[in-house]
C-alpha cells in the first residue's frame, strides 16, 4: 500500500515539490478537477486533476488508449464532462459547448486536425480568426511562423503534406489569438525531422509567452518542451512532475524512454 | 430547337435555385428537406392573397419569402431539434421523416382553405429576342432573378465570414466548432434562408407558369432529384445540376412527351448515384 503511494500521483507530485511552484498558484489558468469523462456511458477518463499556469507548458504523456486525447476534448467541451469540473481563469468551461469555449481563448489543435480540406490556406486561417474581426498583424505572425503557409495561401488544404497541414492547423488555432494552446499530438503522422521541428516551433511560441498544453506520445519531445508533465495510465494521472523529475523517474525511463 | 433550348435554361435555372436550399440544408444538418416544395409553395400562397387584397408586387413578395423563412425557421427550432442530437442513418432518416410530416401539413391545409388559389405574376412587354429567338419578359425576368440569386449566393458563400462558417460546417463540422462557430445557430439561419429561397423559386416561377397551391409535392420531387444529381450538400453543383437537368426537361417533354419528363429526371438522378455517387461536378461546396 505504502509502495503503490510512492508510486502513486503523491510522490512526484510538482504540487508538493517546490519545483514547479505553478502547480500549487490556485490562481492556475486551466484548472481541471476531479474529472471523469467518456463514451456511451464508459468512462475512459477517470477522475483527473491538473492544472495550467500562465506561461507554462505542461505536457500529458501516456501509451496509446491511457485516455489523452479522451480528455483534451473534454477540456475543450467536445465531450461532454460526467463528473468533476473544468476551469479557464474565472470561467467555469464545464457544460459549455465547443464553440464557446474556442470563443473563451482556448484554441485545440486536435490530432486529425479538422482542416477544411476544399478551403485555401487562406481560408482556413482566416475562419481561426471567425470570433474576432479579421486581424492583419496575427495572419502576418502566423506566415512569419510558418513561411509555408505563406507561400501557399491560395493552395486547398486537402492537397498539402501532413506536415503543411500541421503547420495550418496550428496556423488556425493561433488565428484566434489563444489564452490557451492545446495540442492533441501534433506529430500524428510526421516524420521525425518533421517532428522536431514541430516541436522547435511550439518551443518557440512558449518562449513568447504562450500558455501550452500537449498530449504526446513521444515522451523525449513532450518532456524537451514542457515545464510540467502528467502521465497518464488507464485514464487515470498515475504521476506527475516537473519535466526533469519525470525523465529521471525509473518508471517513466522504462515504460516511456526504453531506458532500463 | 433553339427555343427549346432557350426555354430549357429558363426551367433550369429555377430547377437550380430550388435544388441548392434542399442542398445546403443536407450539407449543414443532414437533413433531406422534404417540405421544400411546400415552403415555396407557402410563399406563393402568402404572394396570392395579398396581391388580391390589393398590394403592390414589391409588398406582396416580401411578406411570402418572409412567410417561407419563417415556417422553415420554425421547423429548425422545434421538430428538428431531436433530429440533431441523432447522428449518422438515424438522422437522416428521422429527417427526412419528420420534414415529409411538415410538407404532408403545409400541403392539407393549402389544399384546404386554398385549393384554387394560384400565384401567377405578369410582367408585360413585348418578347425580346436573344439568338434569333423571341423569349418572354416574363421568362428573362424569372432566369435574372434565378441567375441574381446564384450569383449572391456564390459570394455569401465565398466571401463573407458568416458565408464562410456555412461552408466550414458543411466540410467539417468539428472543425468549425473548433474555430468558435456555433453550428445550431448557422443552420437556423441557413434554414431561414433555404425557405427565402424556396419563395424566391415561386416567385421566378409564377413569371412564366402558375404556381398552384398542390404543386409542393412535385417541387419537392424536382429539388430532390437536382440536389442528388448535383451531389448533396454541393451549392455550385446543384445549380449546374439544375441548368442541365432543365434542358433535359424541355427537350424530352418537347421529343418525347409531357408525360415522361419525371421518368427521364428520376433516371437522371439513379445514373448519378450509380456513376457519379459525388454528384457531377464530383466535389463539394
Amino acid at each position: 500500500m505504502a509502495e503503490s503511494a510512492a508510486m502513486g500521483s503523491q510522490s512526484a507530485s510538482g504540487a508538493a515539490t517546490p519545483h514547479s511552484p505553478a502547480a500549487a498558484d490556485p490562481e492556475a489558468l486551466l484548472r481541471v478537477e476531479s474529472l471523469s469523462s467518456g463514451y456511451l456511458g464508459e468512462d475512459v477518463v477517470l477522475d483527473v486533476n491538473l492544472t495550467v499556469a500562465a506561461g507554462e507548458a505542461v505536457a500529458v504523456i501516456g501509451s496509446n488508449g491511457a485516455g489523452k486525447t479522451t480528455l483534451l476534448k473534454t477540456i475543450c467541451g467536445l465531450i461532454p464532462t460526467t463528473a468533476g469540473e473544468t476551469r479557464f481563469g474565472s470561467r467555469r468551461l464545464t457544460g459549455l459547448g465547443a464553440h464557446r469555449v474556442a470563443r473563451l481563448g482556448v484554441a485545440f489543435v486536435p490530432a486529425e486536425r479538422h482542416l477544411f480540406n476544399t478551403m485555401s490556406v487562406e481560408e482556413n486561417l482566416a475562419l481561426g480568426a471567425y470570433p474576432h474581426r479579421p486581424d492583419p498583424e496575427t495572419l502576418d505572425s502566423v506566415f512569419e511562423l510558418f513561411p509555408r503557409l505563406g507561400e501557399r495561401r491560395g493552395q486547398h488544404a486537402g492537397t498539402m503534406s501532413g506536415g503543411e497541414q500541421q503547420m495550418l492547423a496550428v496556423g488556425r488555432a493561433l488565428m484566434s489569438r489563444p489564452r490557451l494552446l492545446i495540442l492533441d499530438e501534433p506529430t500524428t503522422g510526421l516524420a521525425p525531422v518533421l517532428a522536431s521541428e514541430a516541436y522547435a516551433t511550439l518551443g518557440r511560441l512558449r518562449g513568447e509567452g504562450l500558455t501550452v498544453l500537449v498530449a504526446e506520445q513521444h515522451v523525449p519531445l513532450a518532456l524537451s518542451l514542457a515545464d510540467r508533465a502528467y502521465v497518464l495510465d488507464h485514464g487515470r494521472v498515475d504521476l506527475e512532475g516537473s519535466s526533469a523529475e519525470l525523465a529521471d523517474n525509473p518508471e517513466v525511463r522504462r515504460a516511456y524512454l526504453g531506458i532500463s | 430547337m433553339k427555343a427549346v433550348f432557350l426555354d430549357g435554361i429558363v426551367l433550369g435555372l429555377q430547377m437550380g435555385l430550388l435544388g441548392v436550399g434542399l442542398t445546403l440544408i443536407y450539407g449543414l444538418g443532414g437533413v433531406l428537406n422534404l417540405s421544400h416544395g411546400q415552403f415555396a409553395v407557402l410563399g406563393a400562397i402568402v404572394m396570392a392573397r395579398v396581391l388580391q387584397h390589393g398590394a403592390s408586387l414589391w409588398m406582396a413578395v416580401p411578406l411570402g419569402l418572409l412567410a417561407a423563412a419563417a415556417v422553415a425557421v420554425l421547423s429548425d427550432l422545434t421538430i428538428m431539434q431531436p433530429v440533431y442530437r441523432l447522428r449518422g442513418e438515424a438522422r437522416v432518416l428521422l429527417g427526412l421523416l419528420l420534414m415529409l410530416g411538415v410538407g404532408t401539413i403545409i400541403d392539407g391545409y393549402l389544399e384546404w382553405k386554398y385549393p384554387i388559389e394560384a400565384l401567377n405574376i405578369r410582367i408585360s412587354g413585348d418578347p425580346i429576342s436573344i439568338i434569333g429567338v423571341p423569349m418572354r419578359v416574363g421568362s428573362l425576368v424569372a432566369s435574372a432573378i434565378a441567375l441574381a440569386a446564384g450569383a449572391a449566393l456564390f459570394v455569401f458563400l465565398r466571401y463573407t465570414t458568416f458565408g464562410r462558417a456555412t461552408r466550414s460546417i458543411i466540410e467539417d463540422e468539428e472543425g468549425a466548432r473548433l474555430c468558435g462557430i456555433n453550428p445550431a445557430l448557422v443552420r437556423t439561419l441557413i434554414f431561414g434562408l433555404s425557405g427565402a429561397l424556396a419563395g424566391l423559386v415561386a416567385v421566378s416561377r409564377a413569371m412564366t407558369s402558375p404556381v398552384i397551391s398542390t404543386a409542393g409535392v412535385e417541387l419537392t420531387i424536382l429539388a430532390l432529384i437536382v440536389a442528388v444529381v448535383g451531389g448533396l450538400g454541393s451549392v455550385s453543383g446543384a445549380f449546374v445540376a439544375g441548368v442541365l437537368l432543365g434542358i433535359v426537361n424541355t427537350v424530352s417533354a418537347f421529343y418525347i412527351g409531357t408525360y415522361i419528363t419525371t421518368i427521364v429526371l428520376l433516371a437522371a438522378a439513379a445514373l448519378t448515384i450509380v456513376f457519379r455517387p459525388a454528384g457531377i461536378l464530383g466535389r463539394r461546396a
